[in-house]
């Protein structure tokens, strides 16, 4: 008899499999691979997962069902938010059926919402694209954002654990200290990009340029979320001729087409930076990101 | 007064269609989708007709009805044999909070049945149904009724649900209005099954089962004069044109894109096989077998089934094209006796995306019917858009 409630233990734990991995940390959902990396350094004991890759365009993933089932397991889901995900997130709420990580429970957290976005829009009308109401989703690159967000997510985190609360104050007290200390180096580093020029595709790079005094001076795509076009090429050739364009710039996901046709008439050299950490062999995580980016960006001339 | 209210109706729904993104309070999702097409003939069961015409134009409209409660409501508005029709096709909620990945969604929604039938049309790669869908969904099958699924906390997605359903549109043909239905006529078990290879490629794999209690056919009357020419399923395009008491579904999806980035090239395969049996009435089976025993010649099987395999592939933000071909082998009733009759669809479909909401297509269909409702051999062109306007929904795998 004894065997037999053993047993049925062990099937019980096996079936709640979920529950018993919660006692040994918190399973946590990224939206995108910087928010999986601030995860890892604000929860280090926790089991990160990120839904898309450096690679992928987070505006055109798949509700797909590997997703739905990580979704379905998740404590706390932590996305940019400003409506980068609305093509698929909604989805995996609806299909995870997973009451934690609803909009509104302690368990969903989006990034835009703890800061201060930039291009917020009053007005928007399909004509003028794939647009944001709530302002550019991409702010992982602006490090005192990040800062921001990474405090929000700690005091989210004691409250979904507050077990382990003292835990979660450290991870965040290390990491604050660590990027504080990084910030002024960044910035040192990057000095002789204050007031370049340069040709982007999309509004990816938009904090990154922000905080390092780089002017986006044209646009790739003719209206957000649409490929480029030969004919917008062709007008971007004739703003490209004027000589203070120093790069074109592409991110990790984005096609590099459009970008190669208009370097080689225009003479200009193209930069694909990582658009998150695992874009290239450096970024292995937020601050080795941050290097990588300012180190390619020193590259050209 | 009326107009009045209308207007100011009217004006908050434009102001809301405006700037509708995420659902708030006093702004839920609102969107619409347009169809409208041309057509060089006439498309077999229920499908697209020939000329001019819309397609299903929808206005639907969701939103969190509160912590515990979602809901969503779509009108489609068809025009169907010159007449327009206005029809809900979903009006359910759905509960946001049970707990152990359990739901229920309850009222009038899409059954989930196959892979294609819980997405919505404007969604296709190609400007109709599969012809298996046609016959024996109705093109596409919603209906009243409840659902519950469960979602396991596993890495492997599984999930399974059950169905209750009202079946009006699955009803056998009762030409008499004399048969007494079952009120609850549809039951549907499914289970899905999903996941990644590597980072390029995702798939599904789902089974359902069917049972429908009205799906066998009325037993004929002593001395009654069979229907000459009965042609199926013409009184409502939403109805299963062959149905049987159990129907069973097999389905499978696989998605592919470099590095699973879809933005710029991504390709998809999918296929559903279905079989639906049962559908003589008990006292026609008897009569069958004795007829096996005495004739050497035997009318048609004693099942329905069909099939289609399609691949779209998106080379470019822009275009995609598609490739679908299907099988139907279907019994007609005559008589005292079954014909069979069988449907080939070959469908070759481009699309040209301007942007993720609008699709202009050209598409070519090649019917090829033996015995099957006067089609022997048919080419259609069909030329359409499907446009969607306000806040737009996230899309399923």
């Amino acid at each position: 008899m004894r065997i037999n409630s053993k047993l049925l233990g062990g099937l019980l734990a096996l079936t709640l499999g979920h529950s018993a991995s919660a006692v040994a940390g918190l399973n946590i959902f990224a939206c995108e691979p910087e928010y999986a990396a601030l995860a890892k350094e604000l929860a280090p004991d926790a089991r990160i997962y990120s839904a898309t890759t450096a690679m992928q365009d987070p505006h055109q993933v798949q509700a797909r069902p590997s997703l739905i089932a990580k979704m379905r397991q998740a404590d706390l889901a932590l996305c940019a938010g400003a409506e980068l995900e609305i093509g698929w997130l909604p989805m995996l709420q609806m299909k995870s059926a997973n009451a934690r990580v609803r909009d509104g429970s302690d368990g969903m957290l989006y990034a835009a919402e703890l800061i201060e976005t930039l291009d917020k829009l009053d007005k928007v009308d399909r004509s003028m694209g794939d647009v944001h109401v709530k302002g550019n989703p991409h702010l992982h690159f602006s490090p005192g954002r990040l800062l921001q967000v990474a405090e929000a997510v700690t005091a989210r985190l004691k409250r979904l654990d507050p077990g382990n609360s003292a835990g979660y104050d450290a991870a965040f007290a290390s990491f604050s200290e660590r990027w504080q200390a990084a910030i002024p180096a960044w910035e040192a580093s990057a000095h002789g990009l204050a007031g370049r020029k340069v040709i982007a595709y999309h509004t990816s790079f938009r904090y990154l340029f922000d905080w390092l005094g780089i002017e986006q001076v044209a646009d790739l795509e003719p209206k957000p979320g649409l490929p480029p076009s030969s004919g917008h090429l062709a007008s971007l050739l004739e703003r490209a001729r004027k000589g203070d364009v120093s790069a074109i710039v592409v991110a990790s996901y984005q096609d590099t087409r459009g970008a190669n046709w208009l370097a080689e008439k225009a003479n200009l050299p193209v930069l694909v930076l990582p658009m998150s950490v695992g874009g290239n062999d450096e970024s292995q995580d937020l601050f080795s990101l941050y290097d990588s980016v300012i180190n390619l960006l020193n590259g050209v001339n | 007064m009326n107009s009045f209210r209308l207007s100011v109706l009217a004006s908050s729904l434009i102001s809301a269609v405006a700037v509708a993104e995420t659902p708030t309070l006093g702004n839920p999702a609102i969107s619409a989708v347009l169809d409208g097409y041309y057509q060089s003939g006439d498309r077999a069961l229920g499908g697209r007709e020939e000329g001019f015409g819309l397609g299903e134009s929808e206005l639907a409209i969701s939103a969190n009805i509160d912590d515990l409660f979602y809901g969503k409501l779509t009108a489609v508005i068809e025009v169907h044999d010159g007449e327009t029709e206005l029809e809900l096709e979903e009006a359910f909620i759905q509960t946001l909070a049970m707990p152990a990945g359990l739901s229920v969604r309850a009222g009038r929604f899409l059954s989930d049945v196959g892979y294609l039938n819980n997405q919505h049309l404007h969604t296709d790669a190609f400007a109709g149904r599969p012809a298996v869908y046609r016959a024996f969904l109705g093109g596409h099958y919603f209906d009243d009724g409840l659902r519950l699924s469960w979602v396991a906390p596993t890495d492997l997605y599984w999930t399974f649900g059950v169905e209750a359903l009202k079946g009006d549109n699955m009803r056998a043909e009762d030409e008499h209005g004399e048969r007494e239905f079952d009120t609850v006529g549809v039951y549907n078990a499914f289970t899905k099954l999903g996941g990644d290879i590597g980072d390029n490629s995702s798939w599904q794999l789902g089974l359902a089962y069917m049972k429908n209690q009205n799906g066998r056919l009325t037993p004929h009357e002593e001395g009654e004069e069979p229907h000459e020419e009965d042609e199926p399923a013409h009184d409502h395009s939403h109805s299963a044109a062959y149905t049987g008491e159990n129907t069973y579904v097999a389905d499978f999806v696989y998605k592919w894109a470099p590095n699973g980035n879809y933005k710029y090239q991504h390709l998809t395969l999918s296929g559903e096989f279905f079989r639906v049996n049962d559908f003589k009435a008990p006292e026609l089976n008897e009569e069958e077998h004795e007829e096996e025993e005495g004739h050497e010649h035997s009318h048609g099987k004693d099942y329905h089934q069909g099939w289609y395999l399609s691949g779209v592939y998106q080379f470019s933000p822009n275009w995609s094209a598609g490739l679908r071909y299907g099988e139907l082998d279907t019994q007609l009733a005559h008589d005292d006796h079954f014909d069979a009759q069988k449907l080939k669809e070959t469908e070759v479909s481009l699309n040209w995306h301007h942007s993720h909401f609008s699709t202009v297509r050209l598409q070519y269909t090649r019917q090829q019917g033996t015995n099957f409702d006067g089609i022997s051999d048919d080419n259609l062109f069909t030329l359409q858009y499907v446009m969607t306007l306000g806040a737009h929904g996230a899309h399923q795998f």
